[in-house]
């Protein structure tokens, strides 16, 4: 098991060194004044292009700057995004825990009622239960994202006044930037309650509430059908059987034996779906104003800062790989004859 | 006489399908003897395992019980309350089924299911299931009993799952062990092996058993009384002996006359032409008779009455007023 992790952990430079390299491979297509006109802020400088490219060594073999960079960054330092208009480094830290504060209350409400949903649906097969379920996991997953967040935002912002949009009030924005107040996590969820401050995690995630709930419906639809088919199969099996013969509440029955075997599709889904937030939450993140990461790449690529691409697939790479290990050894738990070697 | 251990009484029992129900037993009824062995034998699609099932109302949703009665202690399990029921069940009646790895649930130990098992009907404390449990393993043959408590499924041969099957059905000493085909997907060496501790097991704690089978020799080996099941409906039933030394229905007598016999010196066994009525066909008279070589008119005409003499049921006219 140790050797497992640290095997797959070993594969991690692997995969960031791919990735970042195709990355860099491809920027290269751009010409060498093209990136170089990224480092000049005023265009009157235009005519220093010329030295810039010659200080950073644009137009030396792509293995000799893909090196470059590598070193540059084992050094902990990733370049300056300029869309950002800070430390790529810095931007990662600013942007990274909101986003994984929002993937995470998303994939806890998707498990959860995922999971509740789709077990109702195929105990009740054919029932009011089941046909509620099926209408709203249909519902879900054919209605466009950005349709759903603004119909929310609509009501819940608009009509009611309820949830804001942005990662937090400008009251906390003052409570979490006065020197009282410290960070310890980043993620202020976690931080708020450290400093004892209920007054800003209301806040939080009261923000928080909306952009997830719209990724949730998005992701919460799929998991429904897995989890109501998975649970449909193993209802049928041979050991239900046995557990109603053995004399077993009916509830045992299905939640402890053909639940425990339903849930382990549903465990690969919710990490391939958690990874996918992590990097993918750009369009929820924009109709909330949600400070979030992705906002942070599709800007960096928007204006073609490259040191800030390259720093968030790095990011997205390690988290990649971080969350495949997880998700895996999620599986082994719950399922004995999956020996990770 | 004594009280049955288990009566069926007139059970008729179909499937609902897109063509409508389905039947598959007209009528069958039985009585089981406290502390006997009655094997019930059919082919495939003789309703043999279906009859099993509804005994403790594990039927799939598409099956329904149209008529008849199952008594024990009195009661009709058949319109017994749920709650009343899952007493029964395990505790009372227990069984054991065909597949034994697929009988047992993949991700819950070995020990987690059996001690499961006698926490459902009895107040006992973990710790003292447990022991229980690990007593219970012992008793099937089953070493280092307390180290394979710990086990999966996965981790235990074919044999040795239907061995833990066993032991999870007698946890309870329950009065009736029915029993689906348990040999039928094990290798011949250890069906023997099974056979014999069911039989043994069995003896000791005075339980009678329905044991469901489509091998007439596992049948001779463990029954003390034997029900042919044919089409849904029991053809004849005598003592083992009796049956197996004088099969009074051609239909028994067919089936016993294509076993393989060492004695024997024949290319070719002997079989019986023809197949069996398709579940829901419609059948007038008695359902053998399309195979019957002693076919008599009136067998197509009308289905013949089980006529008993001396403890023993034939359903034939041949047999009329023997």
């Amino acid at each position: 098991m140790r050797r497992y992790i640290l095997r797959r952990l070993c594969l991690l430079p692997l995969v960031v060194l791919g990735v970042t390299f195709l990355l860099f491979f491809l920027t290269q297509r751009l010409s060498p004044e093209m990136r170089a006109s990224l480092y000049v802020k005023d265009p009157r400088q235009m005519g220093a292009l010329e030295e810039v490219i010659r200080e950073y060594g644009l137009r030396d073999n792509v293995f000799k700057q893909y090196g470059r960079w590598l070193v540059q960054v084992a050094h902990g330092d990733l370049g300056y995004s300029p869309s950002a208009n800070m430390p790529v480094a810095q931007a990662l830290k600013k942007y990274l825990p909101a986003t994984i504060q929002l993937a995470v209350v998303t994939m806890i409400l998707v498990v959860f009622f995922g999971v509740w949903f789709g077990a109702a649906s195929a105990v009740h097969k054919d029932r009011w239960q089941d046909f509620i379920a099926r209408f709203i996991s249909v519902g879900g997953f054919s209605l466009p994202i950005f349709v759903l967040g603004l119909i929310l935002l609509m009501i819940f912002y608009g009509k009611l006044g309820w949830f804001a949009p942005g990662g937090y009030s400008i009251q906390t924005d003052i409570i979490i930037h006065s020197s009282a107040f410290k960070t310890y996590t980043g993620f202020l969820l976690i931080d708020s309650l450290l400093n004892g401050d209920l007054r800003v995690f209301c806040d939080v995630f009261a923000h928080l509430v909306l952009p997830a709930v719209t990724l949730c419906i998005g992701s919460f639809a799929l998991m429904v059908r897995v989890m109501r088919s998975s649970m449909l199969e193993e209802l049928n099996k041979d050991y239900v059987r046995t557990a109603r013969a053995k004399g077993l509440r009916e509830y045992r029955v299905i939640y402890k034996h053909a639940g425990k075997n339903a849930i382990i599709p549903v465990i690969t889904l919710a990490g391939i779906q958690f990874i996918r937030l992590l990097g993918g939450t750009v369009i929820v993140e924009t109709i909330f104003d949600y400070p979030g990461i992705g906002r942070f790449g599709v800007l960096a690529a928007q204006q073609l800062d490259i040191a800030g691409i390259l720093g968030f697939s790095l990011m997205v790479a390690v988290l990649f790989v971080i969350g495949n290990l997880f998700s895996d050894i999620l599986y082994m738990a719950a399922d004995p004859r999956i020996r990770l070697e | 006489m004594t009280q049955a251990a288990l009566t069926v009484q007139d059970l008729h029992l179909s499937f609902l399908t897109d063509e409508g129900a389905l039947p598959v037993l007209r009528g069958l009824s039985y009585t089981l003897s406290p502390g006997k062995i009655l094997a019930v034998v059919g082919e495939s699609g003789s309703g043999k395992t279906v009859h099993a099932l509804s005994i403790l109302n594990l039927l799939p949703p598409n099956a329904r019980v149209d008529q008849g009665k199952i008594l024990y202690q009195g009661k009709n399990l058949l319109s017994m309350k749920s709650s009343a029921l899952r007493r029964v069940r395990g505790r009372k009646i227990a069984m054991i089924f065909q597949d034994p790895q697929a009988s047992l649930n993949p991700v819950l130990t070995v020990g987690e299911q059996l001690i499961e098992t006698l926490r459902a009907h009895k107040r006992i404390s973990k710790k003292t299931a447990r022991k229980q449990a690990a007593e219970l393993l012992t008793k099937v043959g089953i070493e280092e009993a307390e180290k394979r408590l710990e086990e999966y499924p996965f981790q235990f041969s074919g044999g040795m799952c239907q061995r833990v099957m066993i032991a999870m059905a007698l946890a309870l000493s329950p009065d009736v062990l029915i029993a689906d085909e348990p040999t039928t997907a094990l290798d011949v060496t250890i069906q023997a092996q099974i056979l014999r501790l069911i039989k043994e097991l069995q003896q000791q704690s005075g339980m009678a058993a329905i044991f469901i089978t489509h091998n007439l020799a596992v049948a001779a080996q463990v029954a003390d009384e034997v029900l042919v099941l044919y089409a849904g409906q029991c053809m004849e039933q005598a003592p083992a002996s009796r049956l197996f030394s004088h099969p009074l229905h051609p239909y028994t007598q067919g089936l016993l006359g294509s076993l393989a016999s060492v004695e024997r010196k024949e290319e070719r066994l002997p079989a019986i032409t023809g197949n069996p009525p398709r579940p829901g066909e419609i059948l007038t008279g008695c359902p053998f008779a399309p195979r019957c070589s002693h076919a008599l008119k009136k067998c197509f005409e009308t289905c013949p009455p089980l006529y008993e003499k001396d403890g023993c049921k034939v359903r034939c006219f041949l047999q009329e007023g023997k």
